[in-house]
């Protein structure tokens, strides 16, 4: 898996202070629901999070700018902090002498909405599975249209539904119904494009298959009818071929990864049309770099730079806002390189949600599932996941149609905070299924197991959430790591705007990084995998603190306990796992901590409750269940 | 949510619509020019229907989703005749439904006009736009009783005020299935209601509603509704109308109106009804508002879900700290002063501001 690292290009247009001596940043992340603003400073020489504020974020009318949602959160830092930033809608720079303006602004956006990419050609289960492998580190969505030659060539029987049922004595027409229904499949495709409103087009495939270079054709021809369709609906009149100077003509760029003999035959066919943009033809993972880059720039130019108020940010900063995502995956792979240490981290925003595993040996998977997410995301989390996933982490009885009230109203009002504990309940048991739906798509593009040495969570489900053990709870339900692990939360929501502001002043982000971001460790996790006996002892944990103090401590099988380790504590720790139990060195294999492990504010977790997670059939027995772990965990 | 225009309702505002029915497959002829002036009833588009890929969804869609439609079986045993979809009623004239100046005139053929008119911006909706005379249920008791559930009453016309066809229908309170049903009988083209629960608007329109909300596309996801054009001033459940909207409403009833019902997340549309001023009107007494959604002192505001939903105040207070809430969960916070005089602290995210 590849994603471009951010290189940061400078448009200095605030200030004169060189970035990297910047004595105040101030750090503004546009989600989707809201944005976030942050303040650093240096405090004792040491780069600090001084002050932090959030509104929610104005990209919809009737503000329609960015940029006044980061204005009102910059204000009530400035309320905080009792300095000035912003004069006549502009962010002062550089710091004066009084203290009010700032030396740096650093912008990410994640709000925008996804980028929609129709995949053409001929278009197999591979390159569909490649083309969504290759934007799995973007806020994108495919949607595959294969070519109608292609389909009718390949999937027999699915051309043989629709008007004559497979088997019927209209098969002595084949050929006619073949070309009746290439045709209906052409409209089709037609209308599909018309719905989607695609921001771009990839076009994929070798010749090597029964239609041969026809698909291409076809893939051609699509975009040149959908982007004469889109100009037609939207102003008024198809544009004239070579009408390149048009901005209509640039409505469905293309990335052409397609048969490489046939890239200026393409070219020809849509001068004039549309923008065609060569990548290397995509027919393994070798490729998935050069489409990821390329679809990279397509969002960066036809979604980001797009957002209503995008150029007054611009304005205010020495760095081009990028998207949130490649912040954090910069921040991620950092850590990892760093610490050498696997990370897996997880934000759960509105819309999206993210996991991101990063190796110590620069292995890297970002997965971001676009359109999951705890605000207007939930519809895809209840149509994905279904009410009785969602269902099953809550201890109350819920009904189908509550549920669905729920999404409703959370897609009406993103914004609002959960006003009982059964709504906030229902929203947690959301967020395991955005994550879960989110693990199960990387496990979708082959991705293996990943056993993280730190977990590291973010985004404002979690990072609200009232206790430590509910973030802790959500993070061991839904990501169910195995192992040894370490889970830190993030609750400044800094981490995925760390790596954009490391590209301009690394210092400071490694230093709020370690000083803020991640000093809410939740704790050490013991997790006992493999055949764990039922009603017997699972691992025996022996602990000797820091102090001289020795517990030892036995779990059962499918029990969770904590172990008190507080914050700046430290112990050393010894694990007997039974026989058939694993904790990462083989069955049975004893392990002994090399180094003390830190405490953390739910303690030491001993999580023995087996892998898959299994649930009590009957509803009363799962309630107490539930009700029994979250009250080991202080949930 | 934030209204596209900041607040739910405005009484007077110059606003610029396009007059456009709906639909994909119709093409206008726009029977005005810009520069002229319109009346609410004056027709201002000839519609036309296209056959444009008119067969296509007669066929199985070979590798597409379900449509959001199938699937759903609603009981319309009720209502005479056949149900007929948005996409098969529009053609035709269509009267302007704003008084005002004519600005322009889109590709598609629809009619840019710009009216000084009040405005109730609505939380959730459903279907095309269209224009009709504002009527209102039983109007001689409702104004005794608003926000009254009215959930097991059939609907009544008023003797001296008979549900016209094509009529814009007001019920002050909550909506219900069976009164929908009712209503699409009496062939009305739109209504207007505080609320009403998603399982009963789901099935009257036949449609996955999360999907309906978040389609990319709403004109084209709106062309298999039902043809009555819904706004719900509250959203979903059983919240009472406020008063100031029900004012609103009962001044301007037997006035000609254009009501929109699509309500589209992905692209920030909700729901609205426009009503222009009379001349009269404009020439005495033109003030116009310039709505601030921001939260203030003084502020009035509506809060926008939980077991408070509905409840309107003035911000008295607003909390230099977070506050902790019902669930452990923090949050800024205002004070606010309830018409009877009590108070409520209040995150500020189920706040919004209405005036």
């Amino acid at each position: 898996m590849y994603t471009e690292t951010y290189l940061g290009e400078g448009q200095s247009t605030t200030g004169s202070h060189s970035p990297a001596t910047a004595s105040s940043i101030l750090v503004a992340d546009c989600g989707t629901v809201f944005t976030k603003v942050s303040l650093l400073g240096l405090v004792e020489g040491q780069y600090r999070l001084m002050a932090r504020g959030e509104a929610p974020t104005t990209v919809a009318p009737p503000y329609q700018d960015i940029s006044k949602g980061i204005i009102q959160a910059i204000n009530e830092v400035e309320f905080i902090t009792g300095r000035h930033f912003v004069d006549n809608g502009r962010i002062i720079s550089p710091e004066q002498p009084t203290g009010d303006g700032i030396d740096l602004f650093v912008a990410t956006i994640s709000a925008g909405g996804p980028m929609r990419l129709i995949v053409l050609g001929a278009v197999n289960s591979k390159l569909e599975e490649l083309t969504a492998q290759a934007v799995s580190g973007l806020y994108a969505e495919t949607y595959p249209l294969p070519a109608p030659s292609y389909l009718a060539t390949t999937t027999q029987d699915t051309l043989t539904v629709g008007t004559v049922a497979k088997g019927s004595s209209n098969l002595g027409k084949q050929g006619q119904e073949t070309s009746e229904r290439k045709d209906l499949e052409w409209q089709r495709q037609l209308e599909r494009v018309r719905e989607l409103r695609p921001h771009a087009a990839l076009i994929v495939g070798t010749t090597d298959n029964p239609a041969g270079p026809k698909p291409l054709q076809e893939a051609c021809q699509l975009v040149i009818n959908a982007v004469q369709e889109l100009n037609k609906y939207q102003y008024g009149s198809a544009p004239a071929r070579g009408d390149q100077n048009n901005a209509s003509s640039r409505q469905l760029p293309v990335l052409y990864a397609g048969a490489p003999q046939f890239v200026e035959a393409v070219r020809r066919m849509l001068d004039g049309y549309t923008e065609v943009t060569r990548v290397e033809t995509l027919v393994s993972q070798e490729q998935l770099g050069p489409t990821s880059v390329a679809a990279t720039a397509l969002y960066e130019r036809d979604v980001i730079q797009r957002v209503p108020g995008y150029n007054h940010i611009l304005s205010w900063s020495k760095t081009v806002p990028i998207a949130t995502v490649s912040s954090l995956s910069s921040l991620v792979r950092f850590l990892a390189q760093h610490y050498t240490m696997n990370v897996t981290a997880v934000d759960v925003g509105g819309t999206t949600t993210t996991v991101m595993m990063a190796g110590e040996h620069s292995e890297f998977i970002p997965l971001v599932n676009t359109g999951v997410g705890v605000g207007p995301g939930l519809d895809n989390i209840l149509k994905k996941a279904g009410p009785q996933r969602v269902a099953r982490w809550l201890p109350f009885n819920i009904t189908e149609d509550e549920l669905q009230q729920y999404v409703l109203n959370r897609m009406l009002h993103p914004q609002v905070i959960p006003a009982s504990l059964r709504d906030l309940q229902i929203g947690q048991a959301f967020a395991r299924e955005a994550i879960i739906l989110t693990v199960e798509a990387a496990r979708n593009h082959h991705f293996g197991q990943f056993d993280a040495d730190l977990i590291l969570a973010t985004g404002g489900v979690l990072a609200h959430a009232p206790k430590f053990g509910q973030a802790a709870l959500i993070l061991l339900d839904a990501l169910q790591p195995r192992g040894v692990t370490s889970m830190v939360l993030d609750r400044t929501m800094l981490i995925s705007q760390l790596g954009a502001v490391a590209t301009v002043a690394p210092i400071a982000a490694v230093q709020v990084n370690e000083n803020d971001a991640v000093m809410h460790r939740l704790g050490t996790c013991v997790i006992p995998y493999g055949d764990l006996p039922q009603g017997q002892v699972a691992i025996r944990v022996g602990i000797e603190y820091n102090s001289g103090r020795q517990v030892t401590a036995e779990v059962m099988s499918g029990s969770i306990e904590t172990i008190p380790l507080r914050i700046n504590e430290q112990a050393l720790l010894t694990l007997y796992p039974a026989p058939t139990v694993d904790v990462g060195l083989g069955p049975g294999e004893r392990a002994r901590a090399a180094e003390e492990i830190d405490g953390g504010l739910v303690g030491l977790v001993i999580d023995a409750r087996g892998r898959p997670l299994v649930f009590p059939t009957d509803e009363t027995q799962r309630h107490a269940r539930l009700l029994q772990w979250m009250q080991v965990v202080g949930a | 949510m934030t209204y596209p225009l900041g607040w739910s309702v405005i009484r007077q505002i110059l606003i610029r619509r396009e007059r456009w029915p709906g639909g994909y497959k119709t093409r206008g002829t726009a029977l005005v020019h810009p520069g002229q002036e319109v009346q609410p009833d004056q027709p201002v588009i000839h519609l036309e229907r296209l056959d444009l890929a008119d067969t296509i969804t007669e066929f199985p869609r070979l590798a597409s989703p379900t449509p959001p439609y199938a699937g759903q079986s609603a009981d319309y045993s009720g209502v005479q005749g056949s149900i007929r979809t948005n996409s098969q009623l529009i053609s035709g004239l269509v009267p302007a439904g704003l008084r005002g100046r004519v600005i322009n005139i889109t590709h598609r053929g629809g009619v840019i006009i710009e009216s000084r008119a009040a405005i109730i911006q609505g939380a959730l909706g459903a279907g095309n736009q269209v224009a009709g005379i504002l009527t209102a249920w039983n109007a001689a008791s409702w104004f005794q009783e608003p926000g009254a559930i009215l959930s097991n009453r059939p609907l009544e016309a008023d003797a001296s005020r008979p549900f016209l066809p094509g009529a814009i229908l007001v019920v002050p309170g909550p909506l219900n299935f069976a009164m929908l049903l009712q209503a699409m009988s009496f062939r009305v083209a739109g209504i207007v209601a505080s609320s009403i629960s998603s399982r009963d608007l789901s099935d009257f329109l036949r449609t996955d509603l999360i999907a309906l909300l978040n389609s990319i596309d709403i004109e084209l996801a709106q062309e298999h509704l039902p043809p009555v054009t819904l706004l719900f001033t509250e959203g979903l459940g059983t919240v009472a109308m406020p008063a100031r909207t029900i004012n609103l409403l009962s001044r301007y009833q037997g006035s000609m109106a254009l009501l929109s019902g699509a309500t589209s997340i992905r692209q920030s549309i909700f729901p609205e009804l426009i009503i222009s001023l009379s001349v009269k009107e404009v020439q005495q007494n033109w003030r116009p508002v310039q709505p601030d959604p921001a939260l203030t002192i003084g502020s009035l505001v509506r809060v926008c879900s939980g077991i408070h939903e509905g409840v309107i105040g003035e911000i008295d207070h607003l909390f230099i700290y977070q506050q902790t809430f019902a669930a452990g969960v923090r949050g800024r916070a205002a004070r606010l002063r309830l018409e009877d005089g009590s108070t409520l602290v209040m995150p500020l995210t189920l706040l919004e501001r209405i005036g």
